[in-house]
């Protein structure tokens, strides 16, 4: 409670601010409510003894008044956003020292898919068809490779920056530590690391083998990192491949794991990688579609040896239960330990628990919902995306979402297996008609996507407003 | 109404040393407002206003003046205090999103002031709706439920998924059931429901905050198989299910006591079973009401056979477990029925000639009690005319539904089939076919 009834007279704890002209008065708790470095905190410190004489800021009192207000009640006044913008309160906020304040009271609630909305598309300048992007898992910001240029949006989807790249095009990029992202390209050889704030070359990373001469020029083809390590695919022109760990501080080669000769659809170049850091493995698949329905192979590495732990390949053997029905995409979800895939034919979608991985540990989830029966194959353009607790499943332009069913208090985690999971989409027919979802990822509290032959990239959020549409 | 006992008689002028009334004046984020400690209890026992009014001394002399400190807007808090003084928001608050104004009422715990003024039930004029808002729900399920509380907050059921809207409709949340569709869905408070399905077995009370399970509640029936919702009702104390056994051949209704340790089933009423082809003989509710006036539960349900639409309507006696009335409807039955407790009357839309029948509660004795309140002649000529109507009563009017027009016997409301029909505050909210959103029908407030 912040109400004064003390019998002092002039209470000690009041302070009265001059902003621009305009009187304020609050509390010291207020104002070092904002944090112990903020200038609010520090202007309630400053030993006054005239405490009658407002403390003069020289800021602009309505922007002020809508940070006071966000400081009293720990939430932004609907109408800042529609008199100010965003830039404008963030510039405001960070000259007060106030701004992980104005950034909690603004981002968006935690994302379910369930209650999720189209909230704006990102267009990248200058090139504006995303050829990659990369979510930032923790605060949703967003960098896109585009022609061959890559742009970062900062956590208010802000672009905070554009870096040019020596590459024509980039097939895989991915944020590795802050401000510098690693990109792969199909058309030139070699892993890249550029400083996108700073606009600079940083490193470049070459797969060679000296007893081997069959390997040069190899590209890379995915791209995944761990807390110190950047693993990517590279392949040869030869299409022999292996995943390469790079150190992040030094930005030399650590470990070459599962080289193959990529002779057969089972020893392609992995083409999705994702590493498990709970159970340190490297997760890897390569799935492609042929004139006889698709192929490949999903692979569990352990990073420290480099052996396979386990591997599944499909179309597998006739004992399958699902035999003639293989995958069209795999992904998986470090947090919840367990593999999805979604079945080519069928369209139904399966989990393998990643504690209790076997010959054939598929466990095929039920569609209870009649209406939503009979998914469909979906085409040749099927995408898995696991985030948050969710598994994302596109189908050409369609956007659908398996959640799990929220668990009764108290009860004991259950295998991702066992637990109930309800199939729901998250868009419209008329977004599904806007184009094919080529790529997916989560990222904060945020999914981003992106369609074929469209401009941009989607940003989906869900909220906790209404949106309450007026009729008058 | 208190707020003139502060005022000064004009010959005295302003000026609180002379004045005997109480003047109580408060610092809200360094701007000063007077008012007096009546208006300020308005705002209730829990609120922090009214406690404030006690704990200040009023002392006359100048010096010692001790004005309260509250930091918080000062700007939101003088719309707050027009609303203690009036009851009502004044026009400036226009420049304000409601939203802002409901988190601030929250502070000061006035919120019931609030609610009163914006979504009063006595403010609903059914002669006077309009459409006034459009509530879209995300992804592609159309509504198949839609339940309100008394003050207004609106509950959707769409596929799996719930999504409530507050009183103010400015917040929504959505949680995901185990149902594949909720088809009957009931608000015991804002935040707690019942939901039921016909293709889902069990009856489930659920937090709607929090999306998890707090009861499940079932019927044991002769077969042991599990059983399927049919309708919920409920009055104070108690909650009605209308519960059908997976092979649809037994059905009853449960009451449950609502107590503080849960829910207690404490009777099974009207259990029928089905024996050979006498479909008749046991059809399930599909629709529960409950009549304060008389203490009955009103129960109906219909079956299409062969020779038409087949129902009965019942009033059960819940203390006795006995059906104090009931009526077999053959020739055009209902296509839906409610109960008017303020009219003492039952209205059904007869499903062959689609208009609304009328039967006095008081006289049920009599051979047909329905009076037709339409144009009588139609019914014979056998096109179904009233299918898929739905009929609704909230005070003292009988809203019907049929196709896209709603009618309060002349109101027209174009747009796709009303699919679902709910009254809450001073608000109706409908359902559209085929439509990922929910209507708002609301008469013109004051803000």
């Amino acid at each position: 409670m912040s109400d004064e009834n003390s019998d002092s007279a002039p209470p000690q704890d009041r302070i009265k601010l001059n902003v621009g002209g305009k009187l304020f008065e609050t509390t010291i708790s207020t104002l070092q409510s904002g944090g112990p470095d903020s200038l609010l905190s520090l202007l309630s410190t400053r030993p006054d003894p005239s405490h009658n004489n407002p403390i003069f800021i020289d800021r602009d009192p309505d922007i002020f008044s809508v940070l006071l207000s966000l400081l009293r009640s720990n939430r932004l006044p609907s109408t800042a956003l529609r008199r100010f913008s965003h830039l404008e309160l963030l510039d405001e906020a960070a000259y007060y020292g106030i701004e992980h304040h104005l950034r909690s009271a603004t981002s968006p609630p935690p994302f379910s898919a369930l209650d999720a909305s189209l909230s704006t598309t990102l267009r990248p300048p200058s090139h504006p068809f995303p050829s990659a992007f990369s979510a930032v898992s923790d605060d949703g910001s967003l960098i896109v490779a585009h022609g061959g240029q890559i742009s970062a949006f900062d956590w208010t989807l802000s672009p905070a920056g554009t870096v040019r790249t020596h590459a024509e095009d980039i097939s895989s990029l991915r944020r590795v530590w802050s401000e510098t992202a690693a990109i792969g390209s199909s058309s030139s050889p070699g892993l890249h690391f550029y400083d996108v704030s700073g606009g600079r070359h940083v490193g470049s990373v070459h797969w060679s083998d000296p007893s081997d001469p069959r390997v040069y020029k190899a590209r890379v083809g995915a791209l995944t990192d761990s807390a110190d390590s950047v693993f990517a695919s590279f392949e040869c022109p030869h299409r022999e491949n292996c995943i390469l760990s790079v150190d992040k501080s030094t930005l030399k080669i650590t470990a070459e794991i599962g080289r193959q000769s990529g002779g057969s659809a089972k020893a392609t170049t992995p083409e999705k990688l994702s590493h498990l850091p709970d159970h340190h493995l490297l997760f890897g698949c390569a799935i492609s579609c042929g004139a006889f329905g698709f192929s490949g192979y999903v692979r569990l590495w352990d990073v420290r040896s480099g052996d396979v732990v386990w591997e599944t390949n499909e179309p597998g053997s006739g004992r399958s239960s699902r035999f003639g029905d293989p995958f069209a995409d795999v992904d998986v979800d470090p947090r919840e330990s367990a593999i999805f895939k979604v079945c080519s034919k069928s369209g139904d979608l399966a989990v393998v628990d990643l504690r209790r991985l076997g010959e054939d540990p598929w466990v095929y989830l039920e569609e209870k919902n009649p209406s939503l029966r009979n998914p469909g194959g979906g085409g040749t353009s099927i995408l898995l995306h696991c985030y948050r607790k969710q598994v994302f499943v596109s189908r050409e332009g369609g956007l659908e979402v398996w959640s799990q069913m929220e668990e009764e208090e108290g009860t004991v985690e259950a295998s991702p297996c066992e637990r109930i999971y309800r199939r729901n989409f998250v868009d419209k027919e008329e977004d599904a008609s806007r184009g094919v979802i080529r790529r997916m990822e989560g990222g904060g509290n945020r999914l981003f996507i992106s369609r074929e032959g469209v401009e941009g990239i989607e940003v989906w959020e869900s909220s906790n407003f209404s949106g309450a549409i007026s009729v008058d | 109404m208190p707020p003139y006992a502060g005022l000064t008689p004009p010959s005295s002028g302003f000026s609180p040393k002379k004045s005997d009334a109480k003047i109580i004046t408060i610092n809200v984020g360094g701007q000063l407002f007077q008012t007096t400690p009546q208006t300020l209890e308005v705002a209730g026992p829990k609120s922090l206003l009214s406690t404030l009014s006690k704990t200040t001394t009023f002392t006359h002399s100048r010096e010692n003046i001790i004005i309260p400190f509250i930091d918080r807007d000062p700007e939101l808090f003088s719309i707050l205090l027009s609303l203690l003084r009036t009851g009502n928001l004044p026009s400036k608050a226009k420049q304000f999103d409601l939203e802002d104004i409901v988190s601030e009422a929250e502070f000061y715990n006035i919120q019931p002031l609030l609610i009163s003024s914006l979504s009063n039930p006595s403010q609903f004029d059914a002669f006077n709706l309009e459409k006034s808002l459009i509530l879209p729900l995300n992804g592609r399920d159309s509504p198949s439920a839609i339940a309100t509380t008394a003050f207004g907050s609106v509950h959707v059921a769409h596929g799996s998924k719930i999504t409530s809207f507050d009183w103010s409709l400015r917040r929504k949340s959505t949680i995901l059931t185990q149902f594949s569709a909720v088809d009957s869905l009931l608000a015991l408070s804002p935040s707690v429901a019942a939901a039921g399905a016909t293709d889902f077995s069990g009856l489930q009370i659920l937090d709607l905050e929090k999306g998890f399970i707090k009861e499940k509640l079932d019927w044991e029936n002769s077969t042991r198989s599990s059983s399927t919702v049919q309708a919920i009702g409920s009055a104070p104390g108690f909650l009605f299910a209308s519960f059908e056994s997976d092979r649809r051949n037994s059905n009853a209704i449960m009451v449950f006591d609502m107590g503080e340790i849960g829910f207690r089933p404490v009777a099974e009423i009207g259990r029928s079973e089905i024996y050979g082809a006498e479909l008749d003989s046991g059809i399930p509710a599909t629709k529960l009401e409950w009549i304060p006036e008389f203490n009955l539960l009103m129960a109906s349900g219909s079956h299409g056979g062969p020779f038409g639409l087949l129902g009965n309507i019942r009033l059960w006696d819940i203390r006795s477990s006995n059906a104090t009335w009931e009526l077999k409807e053959k020739v055009d039955c209902f296509s839906d029925v409610t109960v008017s407790n303020s009219l003492s009357a039952m209205f059904k839309v007869g499903v062959n000639s689609g208009e609304v029948f009328m039967a006095d509660l008081r006289k049920l004795d009599r051979e047909n009690p329905w009076v037709c309140l339409g144009d009588g002649r139609k019914g014979s000529n056998g096109k179904k005319e009233g299918s898929n109507s739905k009929i609704q009563s909230h005070g003292r009017q009988v809203f019907c539904s049929k196709g896209g027009d709603l009618e309060l016997w002349s109101e027209d409301i174009g747009g796709s089939r009303v699919t679902q029909m709910a009254f809450g505050g001073n608000k109706m909210v409908l359902a559209r076919k085929d439509q990922q959103s929910v209507e708002v029908w609301q008469s013109s407030v004051r803000i």
